[in-house]
């Protein structure tokens, strides 16, 4: 059987496994770039009240595995709660959850490092407050920004296959599951990989080039 | 006239600046002399109102700021009717040169002052004023610096080192285009090394003023005689050093 006839034969499965990896990839991506920038914003603004809870979740986030977490939150917090989740919604919040702790933690540092002295210099100019935040302050975060956030958000996207352990029929359970029925390795999962590099290195290489392009040289203070 | 009388500022306990007080008045210049970290640049920005000082009045024309203010009192912000000029230049990176000096003009109707042409004629930006910042020179970017403060038509201009970064022809027509600010009634206080330029304005004797500052107070302050025969030993032996600074 060529790789060919395995697509053909397995469309819609393939097809249905498609969907779901881009529906619970769209999910994540806006739930947890949603969140992760009103929480940066406000880890900035609230310091004490939100931004030093936000860095403690974030470093305790960043030290477990996202593996554990789905599990952790397929299996005992669901018996501890008493529910039954759909697998597919546990994987929509636990991955938001740590998009967003990642995003706020980026939007946050970013924040953080912005040279006060442009906004000095907005001033003595006499810019109004508007005008400093939409043409100097928001145009510099975002520059410094995307970057960052597109390399989480491919993260993010690679995360998705962490679904198909808690039984989340996306992409890479499908072709687990007709791997099973072919027996055919390395052409399934050659494929998958072609798959994943299709999607995340136009991002990537999009990241590098906003970088380049946009992150401009701040030594200027 | 811009005037600070009394002024005091303290950083974490340490006193930076004691009991300043220094007056700017239109079409004239104040000169700020002193050693590093004698508090020249925490003066300007207290000027500014950049820094809120610890006691002390601040009268910028009509407008009389006094410290510590009274609870719910509004500093009147004085920009850009007086503006600074950073030793570090502080131009928005995100913003080519040229977009840098007019964006502050689209908040006023006019700018009343030299034109974007002018300036750019004056300050021979022609070569890099479709740069970003970090594609320019040091030198480039101290006279977008300088632009971009110059054509809001302030009637203050606080000028901080802003010869630091200059070569000697650029110094001279810098302060040739000063001499011209003055003459248009902008009052102009100038932190700077460059004794000559001051010795050669204060000999002239119109008014201009040189103002002595170490370890946050004024040791001595006056005109030409100031710099040429000063009373306190420690601006004495300042002056002294930097005359043998080639």
């Amino acid at each position: 059987m060529t790789f060919f006839d395995i697509l053909r034969n397995y469309r819609q499965g393939f097809a249905s496994g498609l969907l779901v990896t881009t529906k619970l990839a769209l999910l994540v991506w806006s739930i947890g770039i949603a969140c992760g920038l009103l929480i940066g914003f406000l880890a900035d603004k609230y310091r004490r009240l939100v931004g030093i809870p936000m860095v403690v979740f974030a470093f305790l986030l960043s030290g477990v595995p996202i593996i554990v977490l789905l599990f952790w939150a397929h299996f005992p917090l669901q018996v501890l709660l008493g529910v039954v989740i759909d697998p597919f919604i546990t994987a929509v919040w636990v991955l938001a959850l740590v998009n967003a702790f990642s995003v706020a933690d980026a939007v946050r540092g970013v924040l953080r490092d912005f040279p006060e002295e442009y906004i000095t210099a907005a001033k003595v100019c006499g810019l109004n407050h508007r005008t400093t935040l939409l043409r100097i302050k928001f145009p510099i975060v975002l520059r410094q920004l995307i970057p960052p956030l597109l390399n989480i958000q491919v993260t993010m996207l690679q995360a998705t296959i962490f679904g198909s352990l808690i039984s989340v029929e996306e992409i890479f359970r499908v072709a687990q599951g007709v791997n099973a029925s072919v027996y055919q390795p390395v052409k399934i999962y050659s494929a998958l990989a072609l798959f994943f590099l299709v999607i995340c290195l136009p991002l990537n290489g999009l990241a590098l080039f906003l970088k380049s392009r946009f992150t401009r040289n701040l030594s200027d203070r | 006239m811009l005037k600070a009388e009394n002024l005091t500022k303290s950083f974490g306990g340490e006193r930076v600046l004691e009991d300043i007080c220094i007056e700017v008045n239109p079409g004239k210049f104040t000169f700020l002399i002193g050693p590093s970290g004698a508090g020249k640049t925490t003066l300007l920005r207290c000027l500014a109102l950049l820094e809120v000082p610890e006691k002390g009045t601040i009268q910028i024309d009509q407008h009389a700021h006094h410290f510590p203010a009274a609870k719910n009192s509004r500093i009147h912000p004085p920009w850009p009717e007086l503006t600074v000029v950073f030793q570090q230049h502080f131009l928005w990176p995100h913003l080519t040169i040229r977009e840098n000096i007019l964006l502050p003009l689209k908040e006023k109707l006019s700018s009343g002052g030299t034109s974007f042409e002018e300036l750019v004629t004056l300050f021979d930006m022609d070569r890099f004023v479709d740069r970003y910042p970090n594609e320019a020179s040091l030198g480039e970017r101290q006279r977008a610096a300088l632009a971009r403060a110059l054509i809001l038509n302030p009637r203050y201009i606080l000028l901080d080192e802003i010869t630091s970064s200059l070569d000697v022809e650029q110094v001279n027509h810098l302060f040739y285009h000063l001499l011209e600010l003055r003459r248009r009634g902008i009052g102009i206080l100038l932190i700077t090394h460059q004794l000559d330029f001051a010795r050669g304005l204060l000999k002239s004797g119109n008014g201009d003023e040189a103002v002595f500052l170490d370890r946050g107070r004024i040791l001595e302050k006056g005109g030409a005689d100031m710099l040429e025969n000063p009373v306190s030993p420690r601006v004495r032996q300042f002056l002294g050093q930097l005359q043998y600074v080639p």
